[in-house]
């Protein structure tokens, strides 16, 4: 079929083969390094906005470099240093209190006078510089004033639904896919089709009336509940998960243990589950990342601020105050570290399982 | 024994025999057991509430009222809701510009990210974190990269001459935003793309290269038909994702407009499907009407994925037939 090639060197420059190699490669580099860009910088963004001052995020044009209020001591104590319009006189002070729109200021070179001064009239020194104190004003800053909430509120909360999500997943997920993998029983294919489609219904579709049954007839509005007990019953895709795998699992073991005279929900027991470790993590991951992550769920279900999960916290966060950008990034930092970190233990596993939600069932 | 092999044949012949063997009844029973917490779960969140929404979308049904039969009047009256053709027009645009620019994209980042050259798996990661990052915090985090004074997007354009627009304050802008806002969280599909890349046979290059095929000529003739049953899975997740869009939209909504005046901001430029059908259920408290557009989403879906699945038979390549 093929014809014979021409000989190559002919139709191309007659450059040695390690230079088209070295441009080759640059290329690529190049291109990937500049669309790599749009992937990365955005990061770089939120970090330096959650390092800036407040004066320093609506700079227009906006600066990359953080930066922060320029501090000095006065007696013993760190304060801001502003720059005070008196009588036509620009001066460098400190500012030691502010109280009804009146700042005391202070000479760092003579402490022993103070001058008020209206704040209209002042403007803080900034030098480049990260503002760490942003973290901490950010997480302990009172979201809803009055209710004690702030963002550790909302971690906590966050925190619980994803550790019993991820407890009921694995309860009932692993059984339901030993039972579909290592059990023959009649009609199980066909249930398990089902079990397939079931993933395919959109959400809206049952979220009207789970939504009356868990408020209105059980009285679950405004906790929890709503968003772990639905998932001690088992979810298509993990059981579609943990089912391919347990299929691994020689049938010869459990055939050893059957003539022992061992139950099935033994074989489960000491042999399937200790030789999935690996998929069980993945799931465990998966689990806690759609918890964490989920938005629509607590929104509809969680009404009182103090039961909010991050999610509803931050965007609700922006919704109420004029923004503060510096503390939302710092918030919304936090909110995606636990992510990055989890990222980065179980690296393989993500690329792995997301392989695993492709093609190759 | 005739009798042991009886039961195996008429265990083999179930479901039209009813004689099953000891054995086969202690299986069906334990594996019923296994999955018993699933049978529970599939029928109580699963069939209840599909039959209990395809009721209540005959009904009218203010959720502190009983629902009312009153059959077909919310399915003609979200036909005459220019509301509703608004947001179904807003998902097309997001289905029919977003989902192949973002196929696209990652099929890029994909071929790039195949080439082996050093630090390849760094950018690999580079390439993926974004799309782990928690939704709520990645749409901040754009909507303050696309704020049109002080954002980060509009100063770099700002550099090479270009008056940024006002992005999602401003209708025309607001779905180009979102688009943006989904290319950079792509990471997965990258990934399903690799994987596919992957799989494309070494020898099948190798072929090509020595029939004189240049790059272009191997991306077209053999990398794309192989890849595309992988396309076509994206294609499917993709469409399907974005009919069922949410969270994005209303954090945008909820940021660009003052507290209070509404979803879909601005001008219901955002306005989408899952979003309208979230504000007619729970802010409007309308559950009937909202299960009626819960329906002809469901309906929506299942159209769109078989004709893709029928379309695809012209378009997709798989090996041995």
């Amino acid at each position: 079929m093929a014809q014979i090639a021409l000989p190559r060197s002919v139709t191309r420059p007659p450059w040695p083969r390690w230079l088209r190699r070295g441009i080759g490669a640059l290329a690529a580099h190049l291109t990937i390094i500049a669309i790599g860009l749009f992937f990365f910088v955005p990061f770089l963004w939120m970090l330096s906005t959650a390092l800036k001052s407040d004066q320093d995020v609506f700079r227009v044009p906006p600066t990359w470099l953080p930066h922060d209020n320029l501090q000095v001591t006065v007696n013993g104590q760190r304060v801001p240093m502003y720059e005070v319009n008196i009588e036509g006189q620009t001066r460098r002070l400190a500012l030691l209190s502010i109280a009804e729109g009146y700042g005391t200021f202070v000479d760092p070179a003579n402490p022993t006078e103070t001058i008020q001064v209206r704040m209209k009239f002042v403007r803080p020194i900034l030098v480049p510089g990260p503002r760490w104190q942003n973290f901490p004003d950010a997480m302990n800053r009172a979201t809803r004033p009055g209710l004690g909430v702030n963002f550790w509120t909302y971690i906590k909360n966050s925190l619980i639904i994803a550790v019993f999500a991820i407890i009921g997943t694995l309860v009932s997920c692993a059984p339901a896919a030993y039972g579909f993998a290592r059990i023959r029983w009649p009609g199980r294919d066909i249930v398990f089709l089902i079990v397939l489609s079931t993933m395919m219904l959109p959400f809206q579709v049952t979220m009207i009336p789970l939504y009356i049954v868990f408020t209105d007839k059980l009285k679950w509005g405004n906790t929890f509940l709503p968003l772990i007990v639905p998932t001690f019953f088992g979810n298509g895709f993990d059981i579609f998960l943990l089912r391919q795998f347990f299929r691994t699992i020689p049938e010869e073991l459990c055939d050893a243990a059957r003539v022992d005279g061992a139950s099935e929900f033994r074989i489960f027991w000491s042999i399937a589950l200790p030789l999935s470790v690996p998929v069980l993590a993945t799931i465990t991951v998966f689990t806690f990342l759609w918890a964490w992550n989920d938005f629509q769920g607590p929104l509809l279900y969680l009404t009182d601020p103090r039961k909010f999960t991050m999610a509803l916290g931050l965007q609700d966060f922006q919704g109420q105050h004029s923004v503060a950008w510096n503390l939302l990034m710092a918030a919304a930092a936090v909110f995606t570290i636990p992510i990055i970190v989890l990222f980065f233990f179980a690296q393989r596993t993500f690329i792995q399982g997301v392989k695993l939600t492709g093609l190759k069932g | 024994m005739t009798v042991r092999t009886g039961e195996a044949i008429a265990a083999r012949a179930w479901p039209h025999s009813r004689g099953w063997s000891r054995r086969t009844r202690r299986q069906f029973i334990t594996g019923l057991l296994f999955i018993s917490l699933w049978i529970i779960g599939f029928f109580a969140f699963t069939l209840y509430p599909m039959v209990a929404s395809l009721y209540y979308s005959f009904t009218e049904y203010h959720i502190k009222r009983a629902p009312e039969w009153i059959g077909l009047i919310n399915y003609v009256n979200l036909f005459r809701d220019p509301l509703f053709w608004k947001s179904l027009s807003n998902t097309a645009y997001m289905v029919v510009i977003g989902v192949p620019l973002s196929l696209l994209v990652s099929f890029v980042c994909a071929l790039l990210l195949n080439i082996k050259i050093r630090g390849q798996s760094i950018y690999r990661v580079i390439y993926y974190l974004p799309s782990i990052v928690p939704t709520v915090a990645s749409t901040l985090l754009w909507l303050w990269i696309l704020n049109p004074n002080s954002g980060l997007l509009n100063m770099l354009l700002g550099e090479i001459g270009i008056r940024g627009p006002n992005w999602t304050r401003d209708p025309a802008w607001s779905k180009p935003a979102l688009i943006l806002l989904g290319l950079w969280g792509v990471g997965n599909t990258i990934v399903i793309y690799l994987s596919g890349l992957q799989d494309v046979p070494v020898s099948l290059m190798e072929a090509a290269e020595l029939d004189g095929a240049n790059w272009w000529q191997r991306l077209w003739a053999v990398t794309i038909p192989m890849v595309s049953p992988i396309t076509l899975f994206n294609l499917i997740i993709g469409v399907i994702a974005t009919f069922q869009y949410f969270a994005q939209a209303y954090v945008l909504s909820a940021g660009v407009s003052p507290v209070g005046s509404g979803l879909g901001a601005p001008l219901n430029s955002t306005l989408f499907y899952s979003v309208y059908l979230y504000q007619q259920g729970f802010v409007y408290l309308k559950m009937g009407y909202a299960s009626a557009q819960a329906w002809i989403l469901f309906i929506i879906i299942m159209i769109c994925t078989l004709l893709l699945l029928r379309s695809s038979e012209r378009w997709t390549y798989y090996e041995g037939g």
